[in-house]
């Protein structure tokens, strides 16, 4: 038996107005009891639909979901125990802050569990928890998007669910208050070892707060992993251009070692990839480069030639725009700002890090 | 203000909208004070004598109650009724929906006598007695869609998470409907019971066709009239005037108090 949920072929499809479309799309994945499991992908390629059916709001067309082992796909939302915190925060307006946050304990199938002042002081623990306690006679119309979205987090986390889903929880906060968000998360879920399932668009924020990452596209999951295994080694072009902007060139396999292989750019410079790649001699694929891992090199020797046609300074670094010889794509270099500034039109070699580069063959 | 130019002509404009609207009220309210057999001046004095033949005069008084009675009656048929139809026209998808919200609206636009002539065929089918039970049946048909209308469109514009998130923290669909559907509709719901009731107070023509032998106020009113305005009719009309303006504070106040609940 696995511990946690299943979501075995999952699909949805949306009828309306003479047209259907399958807004997910045969979703396989395993939620491990415990873990931070972020979907991630861009607007409307059915992360809250997928969020949804989990809760119970939606009904999948066809599909299982499982937990625990057990079916729970004709389980109503209100008997499910996961909480969901809404992108929209979906506070109650007429109510106050604390009663907010207690309507969860309050409802008839909770009653007997908890009594009144048992339920007061839970609520005034989980207020403190957010940092709200100062705010419980507020109503939610009185509170900043930040402020609300905690008291969201609270009337979730307070009926002790085992499992909690957040679609796009920061979404309306500015940058600054997403970082604090963000860690605050992270610092609940290592705390009180619940089961994180969340959606977002974001993939600095999957790739900061999740154990694993499932990178989706239309309805369907591109690739499921962690955040390392899906930045170092994408599946495929899709994930690779998704996740940290890598940039794609077009090569052919040309030797194959035991643990490493060669490729040859269009313009015939070759560059080597540590790793295996499902792909024979002579097979076209896509090479991975990420900006970071290229640096400019003074032998031309293994190193890839171009010209600098860009250069923006960042701060952090300087990132050149290089266009590789004989039209073979163009590549992104982050420097050290300390280093000598190189000249637009510069022709320059450039050295790849065989641990980082990679193949993708889809 | 700058826009419209001359700021002192648009006040003129403004002022002379509310004379017009008002200064009959007020003068009609004037003359009910006046010691006088006639409306019309001269101003004899100031008297309550038409205020305490008011009083006495039990037609009237019947009149009035009949009129609050169908009013109240009306306002419960549109409600129990129409808070039902308004949620699952918000909640579920079913053929013929778009066509049904359009001809929901239908009772309000067709003249009252057109409404009163097929709903007094229909009555005298079905061989029901004409009272003012069937005042009401007929007024709270047609005035139900002032709640579907009004409570539908509140619907709308509170979307369906806040009933999610009720349900996702395990609330029943009564403790749904009771602590996020009712409090969000509560303030649209007591405007559409107050136009309702207003609607069915003054209504002539659907109770013309369909009372019995009971009268409401403004068919009594009307008979009245046929001689002449007396100032005990200027005396109801100015007690109307103030349960009004009564009622339009009391619907003020309702719904500005869930103005800013409404988002959160
Ligand atoms: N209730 C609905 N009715 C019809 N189409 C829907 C509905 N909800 C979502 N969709 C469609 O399904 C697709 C996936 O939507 P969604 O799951 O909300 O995406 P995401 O959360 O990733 O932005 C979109 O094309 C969207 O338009
Ligand atoms: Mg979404």
């Amino acid at each position: 038996m696995t511990t946690g949920i299943e979501l075995r072929n999952l699909r949805k499809l949306f009828e309306g107005h003479g047209h259907a479309s399958w807004a997910v799309d045969g979703v396989d994945m395993t939620i491990g009891a415990g873990k931070f499991v972020t979907l991630l992908g861009p607007s409307g390629c059915g992360k809250t639909t997928t969020l949804r059916m989990i809760a119970g709001l939606e009904i999948p067309t066809s599909g299982q979901i499982l937990r625990d082992g057990q079916d729970i796909t004709d389980q109503p939302v209100t008997d499910r125990d996961m909480r969901m915190v809404f992108q929209d925060f979906a506070l109650f307006p007429n109510m106050t802050i604390q009663d907010n946050v207690a309507f969860g304990l309050r409802v008839k199938s909770k009653r007997g569990k908890y009594t009144e002042p048992q339920i007061q002081q839970r609520v005034a623990e989980f207020l403190d928890l957010v940092h709200l306690k100062d705010h419980a006679y507020k109503k939610p119309h009185q509170l900043s998007g930040g402020q609300k979205q905690r008291v969201s987090l609270a009337r979730a986390l307070v009926t002790d669910p085992k499992v909690v889903l957040f679609d796009e929880p920061l979404g309306s906060l500015d940058a600054n208050l997403r970082k604090i968000m963000q860690l605050e998360l992270i610092r609940l879920h290592r705390e009180l070892g619940k089961t994180f399932v969340y959606v977002t668009h974001d993939q600095d924020e999957a790739m900061a707060m999740s154990d694993a990452i499932a990178v989706m596209s239309q309805g369907k999951v591109m690739q499921f992993g962690t955040p390392r295994e899906i930045y170092d080694r994408p599946a495929n072009r899709y994930v690779a251009s998704f996740i940290g902007h890598a940039h794609i060139v077009d090569a052919t396999v040309d030797s194959k070692q035991a643990d490493s292989l060669t490729v040859r750019l269009g313009n015939g410079d070759r560059v080597g990839v540590r790793g295996k790649a499902d792909a024979a001699p002579g097979s076209a694929v896509g090479l991975m480069l990420r900006a970071e891992d290229l640096t400019f090199t003074d032998t031309a020797a293994d190193a890839i030639g171009g010209k600098v046609v860009d250069s923006l300074y960042r701060g952090e670094y300087v990132e050149y725009v290089v266009a590789l010889n004989g039209n073979s794509g163009v590549v992104h270099v982050h420097a050290r700002t300390d280093l000598p500034q190189v000249a637009h039109g510069s022709t320059v070699a450039l050295k790849v890090n065989p641990a980082k580069a990679h193949v993708v063959v889809h | 203000m700058r826009a419209f130019g001359n700021r002192s002509l648009v006040t003129t404009l403004a002022m002379s909208v509310l004379a017009f609207l008002y200064a009959p009220i007020l003068v009609m309210m004037v003359f009910s004070f006046n010691d006088s057999q006639y409306t019309g001046l001269p101003f004899n004095g100031f008297t309550f004598r038409w205020y305490e033949a008011l009083f006495r005069d039990d037609q009237m008084l019947t009149s009035i109650w009949n009129s609050v009675y169908v009013g109240l009656g009306v306002v419960v048929i549109s409600v129990l009724f129409g808070v039902p139809a308004a949620i699952a026209l918000d909640r579920y998808e079913f053929p013929g929906k778009g066509m049904f919200r359009r001809i929901v609206m239908l009772p309000i636009v067709l003249p009252g006598i057109i409404t009163g002539i097929a709903l007094l065929g229909f009555y005298l089918t079905i061989h029901l007695r004409l009272s003012l039970y069937t005042i009401m049946l007929g007024q709270g048909t047609a005035l139900m869609c002032v709640t579907i209308t009004e409570v539908f469109a509140r619907l709308q514009q509170l979307g369906k998470s806040q009933a999610e998130a009720a349900a996702n923290l395990g609330a029943n669909d009564w403790e749904i409907f009771k602590n996020v559907t009712f409090p969000g509709i509560r303030s649209a719901l007591f405007g559409a019971m107050l136009i309702a009731f207003s609607i069915s107070f003054d209504e002539i023509a659907v109770t013309f066709l369909l009372t019995g032998r009971e009268n409401t106020l403004p068919m009594t009113l009307w008979s009245l009239l046929r001689r002449e305005v007396t100032p005990e009719v200027n005396a109801v009309a100015t007690l109307i005037v103030f349960l009004s303006i009564i009622l339009i504070v009391a619907g003020m106040y309702a719904s500005r108090g869930n103005a800013n609940e409404r988002e959160a």
